[in-house]
């Protein structure tokens, strides 16, 4: 039993997925050890509630290992298809009661951040990776920083956030491209993006 | 891009791609978006770029371990529908198909669907309640059927809210017979719950309950798939 947790540690996320496919649970459960963290993160960035956000990756993952066998590596790495869906179930949630976060969140609020004694190597890069794109996107400029965050973490659209901040819709749509084409080439940089 | 692609197909060519990418087109604009982009190099080219943006920004928030709780909730509730269905569940989900097949084969479909199921005995105030583990297909959301006494109560917990303009109709399927319907619409609270009471006592011959979502005012025959199924065995 404990040969075969450790064997399917060593397997790729792809290679998990396969096995989730055929139903089993165990190697779902190392994928959650992989990337609940960082769905949980973002869910909690998004929400600004504890609750709320474990409601939110439950809901996530409990589909995902429902959507198994629709998973497709060439439209990107398993980590990417469960936080883009742990976004939509955000967003989801956010449209369905027309409830955001309202003020900034507390960041030291949640007492369980994770330690780095538990890092794996893999993980530590993913941190650094972390870190850079926090830095990247802080280095933006306000208004270009503002409407990616709305947008991204808040779920508004372009219109809402035009209304939101008295601005013509275009300038919303300028700033989001000027802000992300400013984060392509820093990421690419800081060899987060290829 | 290839030599023969248009350069653009509008003037104000690439202002939408970073909107898009970032989920923040209202519905039509994004639909309109994805027409163009069959025609246009540059826009794909640009929502490829500024896509591993957007795929690199849940890296930006806080990095927390995941409450002890959770794991335990999202595998525990994995294990319980491996267990239920036996197998994997995307493997026992229906193809879509149009409401035309689906009336033509709606009791197979209903067999197909709900796989192998569990009935549980639960004591509540003194009656038994049999509880049958209802699959959810394509929503977000559980489901299960609760009988006491010959009496059906569908118990749906954060069930994915009906389309605009439509509600949910319960279907009552009895032997391989096709759906009837048990006359009862149902929406959720926003928390996506609803305890559905079936108007009629369960008679031994009902197989399977199942929903399916429908315009307002309901349908005299399921014209989609069902989202819920719930198969029966053992009422007496």
């Amino acid at each position: 039993m404990f040969a075969q947790r450790r064997n399917l540690k060593e397997l790729a996320d792809e290679d998990l997925m396969v096995l989730v496919r055929d139903g089993d649970p165990r190697a779902f459960e190392v994928l959650f050890d992989r990337h609940g963290g960082p769905a949980f993160s973002l869910a909690y960035r998004m929400c600004g509630s504890r609750a709320r956000a474990e409601d939110i990756v439950q809901e996530a993952l409990v589909s995902l290992w429902r959507a198994g066998g629709r998973y497709d590596q060439s439209r990107g790495s398993v980590r990417a298809w469960i936080l883009s869906t742990v976004h939509n179930r955000a967003i989801d949630s956010f449209r369905r009661e027309a409830a955001r976060p309202t003020r900034p969140l507390d960041e030291g609020a949640l007492t369980e951040r994770l330690a780095a004694p538990e890092l794996t190597d893999v993980e530590a890069e993913r941190r650094i990776d972390a870190d850079r794109v926090r830095g990247v996107l802080r280095e933006l400029p306000d208004d270009q920083r503002q409407v990616i965050e709305l947008s991204y973490y808040g779920g508004f659209t372009h219109l809402q956030i035009a209304e939101m901040l008295s601005l013509p819709a275009g300038t919303v749509k300028g700033r989001m491209r000027l802000g992300l084409g400013k984060m392509r080439i820093a990421l690419g940089e800081a060899g987060v993006l290829p | 891009m290839t030599d023969r692609e248009p350069m653009s197909g509008t003037t104000d060519c690439g202002g939408d791609a970073a909107a898009y990418v970032l989920g923040a087109l209202e519905p039509e604009e994004a639909d309109a978006f994805r027409v163009h982009l069959q025609d246009c190099a540059v826009c794909r080219d640009e929502v490829e770029a500024l896509g591993g943006v957007v795929q690199a920004l849940p890296l930006a928030a806080h990095q927390y371990a995941p409450p002890r709780g959770l794991k335990r909730r999202v595998i525990g509730e994995v294990r319980r529908e491996q267990a239920t269905t036996g197998r994997s569940v995307a493997r026992t989900r229906p193809r879509r198909r149009g409401p035309r097949q689906l009336l033509a084969g709606g009791a197979a479909t209903l067999v197909a669907a709900a796989g192998a199921v569990t009935a549980i005995i639960e004591l509540s105030g003194g009656a038994a309640a049999t509880v049958f583990q209802a699959q959810v297909v394509g929503i977000s959301g559980s489901a299960q059927l609760r009988v006491t006494s010959g009496h059906a109560e569908l118990v749906v917990r954060h069930l994915t809210p009906p389309g605009r303009g439509h509600e949910y109709e319960v279907w009552l399927q009895h032997g391989k017979a096709a759906p009837v319907p048990a006359s009862v619409l149902f929406g959720v609270n926003s928390a996506g719950d609803a305890d559905v009471g079936l108007p009629k006592p369960v008679g031994h011959r009902l197989s399977a309950v199942m929903v399916t979502q429908e315009p307002l005012g309901g349908s005299p025959h399921p014209t989609h798939d069902p989202v819920i199924v719930a198969r029966l065995h053992g009422i007496s």
